[in-house]
């Protein structure tokens, strides 16, 4: 019996009459079984896609940045709308980790460790568009500020893309270290389970000699907590500094000062569309239905709801604003530019409108928050939308900013640029099928945890514990 | 006994087994198998390092020697006058098919990689063109003939010489083919040789004629010959369809003279009136008070109309109404400054020309705005004489033809003919310096020097002498054609020293033959402006006999000012200079008006949504364009300023492959553009380029043209931007001549207005800007848009040629461009041309955001581009409000280590990346590599130049200073009308300081956004009565 008490009206979030040893069978089977024919055909697409990325970012090295559309006037295209989809995606793991763990939401349980690992994969991803978007990438070491023996020559601390460098790579930093100490206790009972000597060999040293001693436990849930503090900023921190490369700027359409809430709203937005495509595929492939209930597909279509109804609200603000700052410059990229469906680039803007904004508000209704189906297509379409409102920001404004002399042919991407894109879907699978067949895809601890409380069988037997008395039941718990 | 040492027992007493092995070289085990081999040899853990170090280093040395080693061989011994790293400076003279610019020549270790305007000359004054400036990069031309030629096969000149005066002697009726010579001492070569074989004579080609002046001097002034316009002297300029300011007769004169009346002193704000009637919209139409379209059949009617308006007569046959209005304005504006007055025409019908010497006649223009005391010999070529050489040769009669610096197989209009007479031709003699297509035709070739390896001399106009010198030795086995003439004309003296003795005794005294070449020029005549009698009796029979307007869709050729008749068609710098009118390069295409583009290609500019797709896809629509019954297609652009009823196409395009690779398309392996020349047309004696009766249809084919510019308007549906250049009527300007300041002030009103502006606008204190701050004034009056700073910059910062393919795709990488925007009425728009470069902004948006700080500001106010330590994130270009910043896409240049990863790059990349071409690069700047951004530099090699010259002399450095310079950056230096003033703002003698001082017009781009630009402009005034 746990310290916490539950109502039976809400929804327990594990469902079935599960004991401890049946949850770590559910969770660790897939690990101990061989992949299915499904995982391979899967992992093999996601191989021959990172590997077509790999290809098409050789020859960006090579040939130069040129394999790409870019031009004079549009100098980010495709590579920055990438980078910012992705950082944006991964901000779903480290709010479900964090923040819900700090406001004790207990359903984050069933899939911080997926929406963590995401995370991860997400800003590796992104991390590749700053990199080989460099004209010379070799020479990218240079954004560190390491003492060096040209004069010292410093980087330039005023600048918003090595605000970027540090932003992310904390965040990166933070987020493995909050996911991996997450991981120790269950790669110590997969370790513990390990039939064959490599298994134990390597899941013990991937546990770090987790003996699941009290202090251990004490120290964990100490460094959980300590994690979960210090990655809480990082959060609302990254997508403001991202959103800072654009802000600071002086092109119309960039610089907005509403940019920082306005990102960090959309990287939620589109981080949890993110955690439900995967999700609603895991739990059918893994048979996870126990862990993952509708009751946590619900709550993570009512956060999207609610980011995407402040994105909408931001672009509505963003329009008032043009229009009330009476400047031309800013007129033009937000009237005609953007929302202008026969402007050049009109169809982006409107696609942005409608995935972001318009659809998403079915999720008021709780039959289409509960429908798997309605979820996964609007998980898609929420990426879909988040991807062109990037665009749109970057190319729209850039594509005709204060010289009309400088307005450029219609920018759309190569061959290789579209690789590269497609590479980073390729590298995210391939790190998302190798975490879910070797990692425990839900944190079995975690849910031992919130078995007892929220579990179903649990659940059933709150009715005699509401029926004691108050008081009695508190003194029987103070013992 | 000797003491013995022993390592062994077998050693000491000598075993069987020690004998064995002290007999065996390799006592230790080889660590392989020597039956197995090397490969299948274990590593012992004893050689593991051994290995391991031996790899390592091998691995390393291989790695570091992936940079291909170029040699650089210094000299054994030092020349004489070469220092290493040290400029020469020589005066020469650019001389192309008549057209004669003084310059000076920068000569960098042997090699001239750099031509200035020679400031000594009286007829440019320093000023030269886009091809004057390009004219060095064909000294390195990789397909220029190396050898002479017999039949095509290389032979050496003893064996051609014996060969060709064999084949002179017996040919009979030799004939010297010529574009116009201006050369005094070559003009005595040609006489000599002719006086050598009788019957033998010298006619002069012009591609594109000026006979008709030349014809209508001969009948009104009894004079065959151009005298010198004065367009400084007019008060009131009048052109008809005369491009006067890019291709006609002598533009950098010209347009040097013509900025003269356009400059505005604040304190009188006066400046001439230019009024244009022209077809197809020019450059010097673009540049006009006010401009009237017609038909190019009308200009009959037009100057018969405006000399009976001057005569204060009523106007007749003209019908539109608009354009009779005009004529009348102009009449009566031409009329008010009589004796200030200039009507020139551009059309080479005697007749209209004939009616354009009564109208001048009129106006007092003899002798007051027409100089015939000066006469102007950059166009001799008549006509009807090369017409009768045609039919000579095709009736047999011609023997021998020697071809100099000429190519009518290319430019004549009845080309076919042409040919066959040429083959009638028994011996023919090309000194053509490429295979152009009439050296092809040619069995004997003699390539000519580049005239930077010549020597030589040059009378653009009266008394006005250019000299030439070889710069450098001759690259190839080729030979000055005076020189042949000379051997075959049975002379003893080659022609350097036929050149000295025909100077010698005009040259004396102070004027020394060294005096004059180092100068470059020799000047001996006056200034005061002389008359010629002018004599009527033709007039009546000319305003007959002129041509009467013809109905439907007419066609007119034209030049462009960057590859003129064809002659700047291989060199990849003028193909990728935009053309100021149009901006697109690379390609000729049709010419259509906006309202002929409504009917004929189904595009409305008028309509947004049309506009837009018109403008953002390089795709344009071909048309189809029937001739003479003969089919050529070509992509259309829309250009306002061309009559609704007249479409243009540009000669000069569809050039010979042979010419080299810069003439050939990359994606259909065909020639570049179409040769219109075959469908001119010759009309009474003359070759016209007005063509009617042509058919127009569209295609459903589409072609890309590389334009750089594609939205011409900077007012937008949210506003008119008039922070980023602005305009205005002199009348404007008279009545306030505050004006642009009140205006600047009502932009900047809040943020502290124009005098707390620098300081309010920002949250950071201004800083101090002790020394030399360095600053550019741009006079938007002064500048015609005609490039020739854009190929200087390219020339002096080895600014990457990229090809059409790049181009198409905006990747160009000009460090200044001319920006062109239209406003006013959409179909005959007001121009305006804005040279855009790095504004050196004090403020500068790029310098804040590059992480790495590759750009970053200099204590003398440069934004400066530290090129190895940009990474290439292109944010500073994304926030570069004037976009000047270019990035390095591809390996353009060479310079980069991955190995042949130009190969899917182009004709154009491949031609300027040959070793030969590579010698024209700028040694003081550096070839940027792929993937870093690079930009206008204010040319600080320049500038560290001239700040070193002043303190060597231990002085202040002067910019300007009783028009004394140190230095002039490239752009400045090349600019024909001096547009452009730079130097150091914190001198307060300084030309920039009185600039800036003394103008009422001053405004920066974009001023609003606090970037505190170090370039200012000058707002352009227009001389009209209508508001701008």
């Amino acid at each position: 019996m746990s310290l916490k008490y539950e109502s039976q009206i809400r929804e327990p979030l594990v469902y079935g009459n599960k004991t401890y040893h049946q949850v770590t069978e559910d969770i660790v089977r897939p690990i101990e079984a061989k992949p299915t024919k499904l995982w391979y055909v899967g992992f093999f697409m996601a191989i021959s896609l990172l590997l077509f990325g790999v290809y098409s970012v050789y020859r960006e090295v090579v040939y130069g940045v040129g394999q790409w559309n870019l031009n004079k006037t549009v100098g980010w295209g495709w590579d920055i709308t990438n980078f910012v989809w992705w950082v944006g995606i991964g901000h779903a793991g480290t709010l479900i980790s964090a923040i819900l763990l700090l406001f004790r939401q207990g359903w984050r349980t069933g899939v911080n460790r997926a929406a963590e690992a995401m995370t991860i994969f997400a800003v590796i991803c992104a991390g590749q568009f700053p990199i080989f978007h460099m004209g010379r990438v070799w020479m990218a070491f240079f954004v560190f500020p390491y003492p060096n023996t040209r004069g010292p020559l410093w980087v330039n601390f005023n600048s918003p893309l090595l605000w970027d460098v540090f932003a992310i790579s904390t965040y990166f930093t933070v987020s493995l270290l909050f996911w991996y100490s997450g991981l120790l206790p269950d790669f110590a009972t997969v370790r513990d389970r390990a039939k064959t000597k490599l298994r134990k060999c390597l899941y013990g040293i991937a546990s770090f000699g987790w003996t699941g001693s009290t202090k251990h436990w004490q120290r964990h849930e100490a460094l959980s907590l300590v994690l979960a503090g210090l990655s809480t900023p990082l959060v609302l921190s990254v997508h403001t500094i991202v959103s800072f490369d654009f802000a600071t700027s002086v092109v119309p359409g960039w610089h907005t000062t509403i940019f920082p809430p306005y990102f960090v709203a959309g990287a939620i937005f589109s981080g949890f569309a993110m955690v439900q495509t995967l999700m609603v595929v895991v739990r059918k492939v893994f048979g996870l239905q126990d862990y993952v209930t509708i009751g946590h597909i619900e709550a993570m279509n009512k956060v999207i709801v609610l980011t995407g109804s402040i994105v909408g609200i931001a672009y509505l603000t963003e329009l008032f604003i043009a229009w009330y700052s009476q400047s031309k410059y800013e007129g033009y990229a937000f009237f005609y530019s953007r929302a202008n469906l026969f402007s050049p680039y009109g169809w982006s803007y409107f696609g942005m409108m409608t995935c972001n904004v318009l659809i998403p508000q079915i999720f008021w209704w709780r039959k289409m928050r509960r429908s798997l189906f309605v979820t996964f297509f609007m998980s898609i379409l929420v990426n879909v939308g988040m991807w062109f409102e990037r665009f749109v920001i970057i190319v729209t404004s850039i594509y005709r900013d204060y010289l009309p002399s400088s307005w450029t042919v219609y920018y759309s991407p190569s061959i290789w640029e579209i690789g590269f894109y497609l590479g980073t879907f390729g590298l995210f699978f391939t790190c998302f099928f190798l975490f879910a067949k070797y990692f425990p895809t839900i944190a079995i601890a975690e849910i031992k945890h919130v078995l007892k409380t929220s579990g179903e069988s649990y659940k059933d037997n709150m009715s005699e514990v509401e029926n004691t008395n108050a008081e009695e039941f508190a003194h029987k718990y103070a013992h | 006994m000797e003491k013995k040492y022993w390592q062994s027992f077998g050693e000491l007493n000598n075993s069987d087994a020690y004998q064995k092995s002290s007999k065996n070289e390799f006592k230790e085990e080889l660590p392989f198998d020597a039956e197995k081999g090397l490969l299948d040899a274990k590593t012992p853990r004893r050689d593991f390092l051994k290995y391991l170090g031996f790899t390592t280093a091998a691995a390393a040395v291989a790695a570091s020697c992936e940079v291909p080693v170029k040699k650089a061989i210094p000299f054994a011994n030092q020349p004489e006058e070469i220092v290493p790293g040290v400029a020469n400076y020589y005066a020469t003279t650019y001389v192309q098919e008549g057209d004669v610019i003084s310059v000076v020549a920068k000569v960098r270790d042997g090699r001239p990689i750099k031509l200035e305007g020679n400031e000594l000359s009286p007829i440019t004054k320093g000023g030269t063109s886009a091809r004057v400036q390009a004219s060095v990069l064909d000294l390195y031309d990789g397909a220029r003939l190396r050898f002479p030629t017999i039949d095509g096969k290389e032979t050496n000149f003893d064996t051609i010489d014996k060969v060709i005066s064999e084949e002179l002697a017996s040919a009979g009726n030799i004939v010297i083919l010529s574009s116009t010579i201006n050369s005094p001492s070559s003009l005595d070569v040609i006489q000599k040789f002719l006086a050598k074989y009788p019957g033998s004579k010298h006619i002069t080609y012009d591609a594109v004629s000026n006979s008709g002046i030349l014809l209508a001097n001969e009948t009104s002034f009894g004079k065959k010959v151009i005298p010198s316009y004065r367009f400084d002297k007019a008060k009131t300029i009048v052109s008809i369809g005369a491009d006067f300011l890019a291709t006609w007769i002598s533009p950098v004169e010209y347009a040097n003279q013509y900025a003269h009346g356009r400059k505005i002193n604040d304190a009188n704000p006066e400046m001439s009136k230019h009024i244009h009637f022209e077809s197809v919209a020019s450059l010097t139409g673009s540049n006009a008070d006010v401009r009237y379209l017609h038909r190019p059949s009308q200009t009959g009617a037009i100057v018969t109309a405006l000399l009976s308006a001057v005569k204060g007569e009523s106007i007749n046959g003209i019908s539109d109404a608009k354009l009779k209005e005009g004529i009348e304005k102009t009449a009566k504006a031409l009329t008010e400054k009589k004796g200030e007055a200039l009507v020139v025409c551009g059309s080479n019908d005697v007749n209209i020309q004939i009616i354009i010497n009564a109208i001048n006649e009129i106006l007092l223009a003899n002798g007051k705005t027409i100089d015939w005391n000066s006469i102007n010999y950059s166009r001799k070529g008549i006509d009807t004489e090369f017409a009768q050489l045609v039919d000579d040769m095709n009736a047999g009669t011609v023997g021998a033809l020697l071809v100099i610096d000429a190519n009518p197989v290319y430019t004549w209009y009845d080309n076919e003919k042409l040919k066959t007479g040429l083959d009638k031709v028994k011996v023919k003699i090309s000194f053509g310096s490429k295979a152009d297509e009439t050296t092809q035709k040619c069995k004997y070739v003699i390539p000519n020097h580049h005239f930077l390896e010549s020597w030589g001399d040059a009378e653009a106009k009266s008394g006005c002498y250019s000299f030439m010198q070889p710069t450098i030795y001759p690259l190839f086995k080729t030979r000055q054609w005076q020189d042949s003439l000379l051997k075959w004309g049975g002379a003893s003296t080659d022609y350097l020293a036929h050149l000295k003795s025909f100077w010698g005794a005009k040259l004396t005294g102070s004027n020394s033959w060294d005096k004059a070449l180092q100068d470059g020029v020799h000047n001996t005549a006056s200034d005061i402006l002389g008359t010629s009698v002018y004599n009527a009796t033709s007039l009546a029979a000319a305003i007959a006999n002129v041509q009467p307007a013809k109905t439907g869709i007419e066609l007119q050729f034209y030049q462009k000012i960057a590859i003129g008749a064809g002659q700047g068609a291989a060199n990849p710098w003028l193909q990728e200079m935009p053309d100021p009118v149009t901006r697109a390069t690379w390609d000729n295409y049709l010419v259509v008006s906006p309202a002929m583009a409504k009917t004929l290609l189904k595009i409305d500019l008028s309509k947004n949504a049309q506009s837009d797709k018109y403008e953002v896809h390089p795709d344009k629509k071909v048309v189809a364009i029937k001739i003479n019954g003969k089919l050529i297609e070509l992509p259309a652009l829309i250009i306002p300023g061309t009559h609704p009823e007249t479409v243009g196409i540009a000669v000069g395009y569809g050039r010979d492959k042979k010419l080299g690779k810069t003439v050939i398309n990359d994606v259909t392996d065909t020639s570049i553009g179409v040769n219109v020349y075959p469908f001119a047309q010759y009309v009474n004696g003359t070759v016209s380029y007005d063509i009617s009766n042509i058919e127009l249809k569209l295609t459903d084919k589409t072609y890309p043209v590389a334009l750089t510019q594609t939205h011409n308007l900077y007012n937008t549906p949210h506003g008119n931007r008039t922070e980023i250049l602005k305009e205005l009527t002199l009348g404007e300007y008279k009545e306030n001549t505050k004006v642009i300041l009140e205006e600047r002030e009502k932009e900047l009103a809040a943020y502290g207005g124009l005098d707390n502006f620098r300081e309010e606008g920002s949250i950071y204190k201004p800083f101090d800007k002790p020394g030399i701050k360095w600053g550019m004034s741009i006079d938007l009056n002064a500048c015609n848009g005609c490039g020739a700073c854009l190929i200087a910059c390219n020339a002096e910062n080895n600014v990457s040629v990229v090809g059409k393919p790049e181009v198409l795709r905006f990747h160009d990488m000009h460090w200044l461009r001319i920006d062109r925007y239209y406003s006013g009425d959409a179909d005959n728009p007001n121009v305006v041309f804005q040279p855009m470069l790095c504004q050196h902004c004090d403020n500068a948006p790029c310098e804040n955001v590059c992480p790495v700080a590759a750009t970053n500001h200099s204590s003398e106010g440069l934004n400066q581009m530290t090129y190895n330590r940009c990474i290439g994130t292109r944010y500073c270009a994304n926030n570069c409000p004037y976009k000047v910043r270019r990035f390095n896409w591809a390996d353009y240049t060479g310079s980069d280590s991955f190995p042949n990863n130009q190969d899917e790059l182009n004709n154009a990349v491949h031609y300027m990346n040959e070793d030969l071409t590579r010698m024209v690069l700028n040694p003081d700047v550096t070839v940027r590599s792929r993937g870093v951004i690079e930009k206008c530099s204010f040319c600080v090699q320049r500038l560290q130049d001239g700040k070193l010259k002043a303190k060597k002399e231990g002085r202040p450095l002067k910019t300007g200073q009783n028009d004394e310079w140190d230095l002039k950056v490239a752009c400045q230096q090349s600019c024909p009308t001096d547009g452009i003033i730079f130097g150091n703002v914190n001198d307060a003698e300084s030309s920039i300081s009185k600039a800036r001082r003394d103008s009422n017009r001053l405004f920066y781009s974009l001023e609003f956004l606090h970037v505190l630009p170090n370039v200012n402009y000058l707002a352009k005034v227009r001389n009209t009565d209508e508001q701008a």
